[in-house]
């Protein structure tokens, strides 16, 4: 551990050398684009920073931007663990995490098209066969068809870390609607607020145009011959634990925010049940999962979605964003081989680097991981929101043999990575009134919209891991989040 | 706009209402018969007999003695009974998440506030010495409230959907207001047989509708049977008279029907010919059988908020189901958190 010697914020902030910190480099001396910002923050007493903290999160709970947590008696609101020192990346970084990720969205957008159509990626040997038919997101249902504008992941959420060797990561793709965009901007304005002088000394790229660039990709994709599309967004309800994003979200695009029941599907087409009876609608942004949207078609118990909807989308009637099915190529299994299919659909060498992945279900590498389990991650490959997750060196004796033996019960279901080492970044801890060190990943969105109508949210949530050494950073898992900005210059 | 979130609307302007009427009614009644002149009046069972009356519509048996502290409680804080502020303040609140897309931040932003507030007060010194302080709170976050609504909405359907709920909800609260008066007063009037005790209970009654200073400057006399009722009934410049409530009542729906041609069992043309007859009431036609005369008007408030419903918020018998159902559903895990 190296001790740093700051005063008052900073009184106990240290951190391990053995992971890149984001704010003081190896010889313990502050990064350069940190120093305005640390300064700044050195003139709060403690005092001061409680207070600023306490307003902020005060904020958060009264503007409602928080989630449910059932109690045996009452329900009980929560807000999201939030810290307000932002993460600063500087314009070169940026420039290169931005290509990288849309690099990647455009490439899984040809798997996509590729896996529903051909799949010449297959026969021609470059991913295996397997790898689609035993995924349960694959959905045959979807063979064929033509999403507008070819486009199925309209959405997607790279989550990147930076290691030990300072450069970034990726460790996953999410291209099942994945949330977290409306804490990017409600971590801005409370920094805003809370820090309003800073924003002098650092030229920051904005945030707030996710909004209209989202309404911008869903209009994009309308149906054919529609002039002036309705797009909603609809939501499994407001018990739902992301309902405050597509509230949100609805309210930045001036869109309507719709459940299942209020949408029905007649003569072919879908319509929602207003004050003056039906209207048509033309792009969903749906932030229900892939096999609760048409009880017709896919689970019939699900009161979430609309009968009907999905045989209107194969007529092209209604576009749906995401498609459905593109839950198959972020699989944790496909992920593996994005540097062969960024290789194979746009001729380029990845920009970004995956981490190294062993996969279970190749018998050479099972073994590989079997025998050395302490040092790896294991990961279902099937699985979101850091659950199923084992980390190898937290292990005990007896819980590595129970590992061990739910991956030898299905190995195509598990994946293995060595423990990654997240970059650090301080994080306020209110019980020591002092600012830690603490594990920090990237989520970044991008969008893809017809014609190349691309477009990378310039900021992104900095997810933070609050306990102590902790590596999972999922906000299911109690990790919180931080701002991120940037620079212009 | 969704017909569901309309009724959400709808509710929400409903519950915002019936949480100031509640509120106001419990803290005037309780507070003015500290001092009352006469000994009925005083009575704690005669109070809490009318709260009881008002807010639950709870006739209590004469064999049953109310504890003063349970009845304060059930009426502010208890989330068991429907009729509290705090239930009625809850489903302000839910009513308002559920449309939440629709109307502005900073009006969701002073309901959850307040949501907050309410349900953290502490039950104990509010039976012990909050009540004043909570029915006041109440009250003023209701005109807060209403003020967010009237200033940063637009006033398009969305608004008078919610006006449309917020006035007939003031009818409805008035009229139960006055129909619980005017039974206070019978009672006062048959123990006690003097004129000041109602004078007193008329007094009550205005400033339970927050209209007693300006009845004072209206009439220029004490309030009596007549001038009071005549006020709070008939007055169109008294905001919370009924009259004043149905011409509002007319204006939204008027709105939201787009003056189309209007059938004669929907709820714009009941609200019309209500509006009509009102036009020509005199309070002596009224007078003849209050009672019957109240017990009417809620009736058919009643009947028009449902007719309101079936024309505007009616979805389909899916929706009847749950929320228990729903709830479990959408609390499934959803792919990327």
């Amino acid at each position: 551990m190296k001790k740093t010697n700051h005063l008052p914020l900073f009184s106990s902030y240290e951190f391990d050398p053995k992971f890149y910190d984001e704010l003081f480099d190896k010889d313990n001396e502050l990064r350069s684009i940190y120093k305005t910002l640390f300064d700044i923050f050195g003139t709060f007493s403690v005092d001061e920073f409680n207070r600023l903290n306490k307003q902020a999160k005060d904020s958060f709970f009264n503007l409602g931007i928080t989630f449910q947590v059932y109690g045996e008696k009452e329900v009980k609101e929560q807000i999201f663990p939030f810290d307000l020192f932002p993460r600063i990346i500087n314009n070169k970084e940026w420039s290169t995490i931005e290509k990288g990720v849309l690099q990647r969205s455009k490439a899984l957008n040809h798997f996509l098209w590729d896996i529903y159509h051909d799949q010449k990626i297959i026969k021609q040997g470059i991913v295996p066969l397997d790898l689609i038919n035993s995924s349960v997101n694959f959905l045959p249902e979807m063979k064929g068809l033509n999403p507008p504008g070819n486009i199925y992941n309209h959405i997607s959420g790279t989550d990147l870390i930076k290691h030990s060797d300072g450069k970034y990561y990726v460790l996953e793709d999410n291209i099942r609607c994945p949330s977290g965009v409306s804490y990017v901007v409600g971590n801005r304005n409370a920094v805003k607020h809370a820090l309003f002088g800073v924003f002098n000394q650092y030229n920051t790229h904005t945030v707030v145009d996710y909004g209209s660039k989202l309404l911008e990709t869903m209009e994009s994709v309308k149906p054919q011959g529609v002039d002036a599309p309705v797009c909603v967004i609809i939501t499994p309800g407001v018990y739902n634990s992301a309902y405050y994003e597509h509230s949100f979200l609805a309210k930045e695009m001036g869109i309507v925010l719709v459940e299942g029941r209020d949408l029905f599907v007649e003569n072919g087409f879908v319509y929602m049940r207003t004050i003056y009876g039906p209207e048509k609608v033309d792009v969903i942004y749906r932030r229900v999962d892939d096999l609760f949207i048409d009880p017709l078609v896919f689970r019939k118990d699900s009161l979430l979605g609309v009968p009907g909807l999905f045989s209107v989308y194969q007529k092209g009637n209604v576009t749906l964003v995401n498609a459905p099915g593109t839950g198959v190529a972020d699989d944790k299994a496909v992920y593996t081989y994005m540097p062969e299919i960024i290789k194979y659909y746009l001729d380029e060498d990845p920009i970004l680097s995956n981490v190294q992945t062993y996969h279970c279900s190749r018998e050479k590498e099972m073994s590989f991981v079997l025998e050395n389990i302490d040092k790896l991650v294991i990961k279902p490959v099937d699985e979101s929101g850091g659950y199923g997750i084992s980390i190898g060196n937290k292990l005990t004796k007896a819980e590595i043999e129970v590992v061990k033996k739910t991956i030898k019960a299905e190995p195509r279901k598990y994946i293995a990575q060595p423990i990654m080492s997240l970059s650090t970044h301080p994080t306020y801890i209110d019980d020591q009134e002092s600012f830690e060190s603490r594990h920090v990943d990237l989520r970044t969105f991008t969008l893809l919209g017809k014609d190349d109508n691309d477009f990378v949210l310039k900021g992104g949530l900095s997810r933070v891991a609050l306990k102590k050494g902790n590596l999972v950073v999922n906000s299911s898992q109690g990790g919180g989040s931080k701002d991120t900005w940037v620079l212009k210059k | 706009m969704l017909a569901r979130v309309a009724n959400n609307l709808f509710w929400m302007g409903r519950y915002i209402e019936r949480t100031e009427h509640l509120a106001r009614f419990l803290n005037v009644n309780y507070f003015s018969s500290l001092d009352a002149p006469d000994e009925l009046s005083q009575s704690r069972q005669f109070v809490l007999r009318s709260i009881m009356y008002m807010t639950a519509n709870d006739i209590t048996e004469a064999d049953i003695t109310l504890d003063e502290e349970e009845v304060l409680y059930n009426v502010g804080l208890n989330l068991e009974k429907p009729y509290s502020i705090i239930n009625s303040f809850i489903n302000t609140h839910e009513n308002a998440r559920c449309a939440r897309d629709l109307i502005s931040t900073e009006l969701f932003e002073n309901i959850n506030r307040i949501n907050h507030t309410i349900k953290a007060y502490s039950v104990d010194s509010f039976v012990k010495s909050g009540l004043y302080d909570f029915t006041t709170l109440v009250t003023k976050s209701s005109s807060e409230i209403r003020s967010k609504i009237q200033s940063t909405l637009l006033h398009d359907e969305v608004y008078a959907i919610i006006m449309l709920g917020v006035n007939l909800e003031r009818a409805i609260q008035v009229a139960r207001i006055i129909n619980t008066k005017v039974s206070d007063v019978s009672a006062a009037k048959a123990k006690e047989g003097d004129s000041t005790v109602s004078n007193y209970q008329w007094t009550t009654l205005l400033k339970c509708v927050s209209t007693y200073d300006m009845m004072r400057r209206y009439y220029k006399k004490a309030p009596s049977r007549k001038n009071t009722l005549e006020f709070v009934i008939l007055n169109d410049r008294c905001p919370r008279s009924i009259k004043s409530s149905l011409n509002q009542i007319y204006k939204y729906i008027s709105i939201i029907s787009k003056n189309k041609d209007i059938p004669t069992d929907s709820a714009a043309f009941l609200i019309s010919k209500m509006k009509s007859e009102f036009e020509y009431k005199l309070i002596e036609d009224i007078e003849v059988d209050l009672e019957e005369f109240t017990a009417d008007l809620i009736k058919k408030l009643v009947l028009i908020a449902e007719k309101i419903e079936d024309n505007y918020f009616n979805i389909s018998d899916a929706v009847k189901k749950q929320p228990e159902t729903q709830k479990q559903k959408q609390t499934q895990k959803q792919s990327k958190k």
